[in-house]
């Protein structure tokens, strides 16, 4: 008891001390991670199998952390997998930005719609959803907001609309795939799901959303699409000027273009994203050996050793049965009503999702629908597609709810365009509440 | 002027020290920058300056803003970036000038010709000021004095890692309620000038 108490304890601790952000989210995860270990698994628990499970060192040596040959679920604890492949996509996207790979695709669209305000608008919002299935939504919207704000001071118009309009399109993006977005990185490696089931699933559902939510942004945004140029002649960004070398640029083309197959066909090949991670980071660091101190260095260790913690402290709720107890909470509370459970774990993962960081409210909820999925009889995937949507969609109702609105809003804000909640929520939570919605609704038609 | 000098006035509210850093740039004939610092900013960016100056020296609420990878959703602190950004190029563009508040004594410390300055007066002359420039009663005038001046406490100390007020994080501070205004002006001009005779 005193365990459970003292590890609950500890997980608010956290989620505080994230939200407050008086102290680096990757100490606070860290020193609540050491908290978790020694005093409720050391002074409570005297478990050094507790210590052990959560660390999960022992999967280096399993066979199946490289190449899935049995098909078994991985273990508890630290999600190695999830670590390792961020680690390498890290890699692989600096080498991509560094060869100027973003910025030569966004002014070569604007340049093939003939740098027309709507067409921008469209294109922007479709190559938002399409890279941020397979990179992550901060790079994505790091590069795509910059060029917007640059075109909108070209071409003169609000680049606020285009803005929020990417923002959400990236997050819907990153939820079509295992590897857009954290949550699904993490739910795809802690339950065994392929990028391919990820496709067909909550991918599926992504694309359906995307056809309503573009319609949504042209018809809510479509009187401030307007350039006010008035005849005057323009110099245009020319796209190749974007490339700071063609052979890197090639390269990074050639990796990105391998990272993405390996993906898709990681279920067929066996390889897992941990070992394609490694593979992608690998080859960009041999291509551009020049750089490769430069790219290690760039590399975002600090969400790392936040994951490393996160995971600590997640351990710690699963192994004394914290977590067993929410399912338990979550399954009275829905009685035989499966339809009612799936609607609770998709609006309260989206509506905690729009105001805390959705990637520990997903660690925590996979060994939640572990015990649900076992408890109610329900097929697990369905219960993982749902939070998967969830988490990712009701990120982007609110500024916070996401890291790329928080990017999109500051480079909005540094050209002098300020969206403050009012703004961003008068167009972003309607529109998640009709992807929520339609979501529902395809989880239910779909599976039931 | 030759030589390039940067007087950073931070100042009480109703201290006067905006009065005193008016009455210095026309004594050493150089650019105030102030709140009109965001109409210079909004005019380069082609925006509007009322939305600008809603955010200006104003605290970051933490609880609905975030940071990731240095960016953040917080307009206040936006706002604030903008300011330094622009007080930061024009100190490197070797020009000179006088800015009130804004964090300029933490944010342009690595600036040689920079002298910072802090002006506080006493209670009761900064609401005697208040009640007279605001037509308000002594209450009233107590309440803005306090309010403001928290305001400015939480949004300096924000950026800064030295306290708002704190003699400590100044070349100089002054009580501009015992000699007034122009006396403490001329003190503060003749220190200035000896700075720069050392600069």
């Amino acid at each position: 008891m005193a365990a459970q108490i003292l590890a609950v304890i500890i997980f608010v601790l956290m989620f505080v001390l994230i939200v407050t952000e008086r102290i680096p989210r990757h100490f606070v995860t860290l020193g609540c991670g050491a908290l978790m270990l020694i005093v409720v698994f050391g002074i409570c628990m005297r478990s050094s199998e507790a210590v052990m499970k959560t660390l999960n060192l022992k999967t280096f040596l399993d066979s199946n952390f490289w190449i899935l040959t049995t098909g078994e679920e991985s273990s508890t604890g630290i999600n190695w997998a999830t670590i390792i492949f961020i680690f390498g996509m890290m890699i692989m996207v600096e080498g991509m930005a560094k060869a100027g790979f973003f910025r030569w695709l966004c002014l070569g669209i604007a340049k093939a719609v003939k740098y027309k305000v709507q067409s921008i608008f469209l294109t922007f919002m479709i190559m938002s959803f399409i890279l941020a299935m397979f990179i992550d939504s901060i790079t994505v919207i790091l590069f795509l907001a910059a060029v917007t704000v640059e075109l909108a001071q070209l071409l003169k118009f609000s680049p606020v609309p285009m803005i929020i309009a990417e923002i959400f399109c990236a997050n819907l993006g990153g939820s079509a795939t295992m590897c857009g977005d954290p949550p699904n990185i993490i739910i795809g490696t802690s339950l065994n799901y392929s990028f391919g089931q990820f496709v067909t699933n909550t991918g599926l559902i992504a694309v359906i959303s995307m056809v309503f939510v573009v319609l949504y942004f042209y018809i809510v945004f479509r009187k401030h699409l307007k350039s006010d140029l008035k005849g005057e002649k323009i110099k245009y960004p020319e796209p190749k000027e974007a490339i700071t070398s063609k052979r890197s640029f090639a390269v990074s083309c050639v990796i990105f273009g391998i990272a993405v197959v390996l993906l898709v066909t990681h279920a067929q090949t066996g390889l897992t994203v941990a070992t394609i991670g490694i593979l992608v980071a690998v080859l960009t660091l041999i291509t551009t050996p020049r750089h490769a101190v430069e790219l290690l260095k760039k590399v975002d260790y600090e969400t790392l050793l936040f994951f490393i913690g996160l995971f600590v402290v997640v351990g710690g709720l699963e192994q004394t049965g914290i977590l067993e107890l929410i399912a338990g909470f979550i399954a009275k509370i829905c009685g035989d009503k499966i339809l009612v459970m799936i609607a609770i774990v998709l609006w309260i993962s989206a509506i905690a999702s729009a105001f805390v960081d959705n990637i520990p409210f997903a660690a925590t909820m996979i060994p939640v629908i572990k015990t649900l999925s076992s408890t109610m009889g329900v097929d697990l995937s369905i219960l993982a597609w749902t939070l998967a949507v969830g988490t990712d969609i009701g990120g982007s109702a609110t500024p916070i709810g996401a890291s790329a609105n928080v990017v999109g809003i500051s480079a909005a804000a540094k050209s002098g365009h300020l969206i403050g909640w009012g703004k961003y929520c008068k167009y972003a939570a309607p529109a998640t509440i009709i992807v929520i919605g339609i979501s529902m609704a395809i989880i239910y038609v779909r599976y039931f | 002027m030759d030589k390039q000098i940067i007087i950073s006035i931070s100042r009480e509210y109703g201290s006067g020290g905006h009065a005193i850093a008016e009455d210095l740039s026309k004594r050493f004939n150089i650019p105030l920058y102030d709140s009109n610092l965001l109409e210079i900013i909004a005019t380069e960016k082609n925006v509007d300056k009322e939305s600008l100056k809603q955010y200006d020296e104003v605290p970051r609420v933490r609880l609905f803003t975030r940071k990731v990878k240095g960016q953040t959703n917080s307009l206040e602190e936006n706002v604030a970036n903008m300011q330094f950004e622009f007080l930061k190029k024009k100190a490197d563009a070797g020009e000179s000038y006088i800015v009130v508040g804004r964090c300029s004594e933490h944010i342009l410390k690595d600036y040689p010709c920079m002298v910072s300055i802090f002006i506080l007066g006493s209670k009761e002359a900064k609401i005697k000021r208040i009640m007279n420039l605001f037509h308000l009663s002594e209450d009233d005038a107590i309440d803005k004095i306090e309010r403001e001046n928290f305001r400015r406490k939480m949004y300096h100390n924000y950026y800064c890692k030295g306290k708002w007020g704190d003699s400590r994080n100044y070349d100089f501070s002054i009580n501009d309620s015992i000699l007034g205004l122009e006396a403490t002006a001329d003190i503060i001009e003749d220190y200035v000038k000896k700075r720069m005779e050392l600069m």
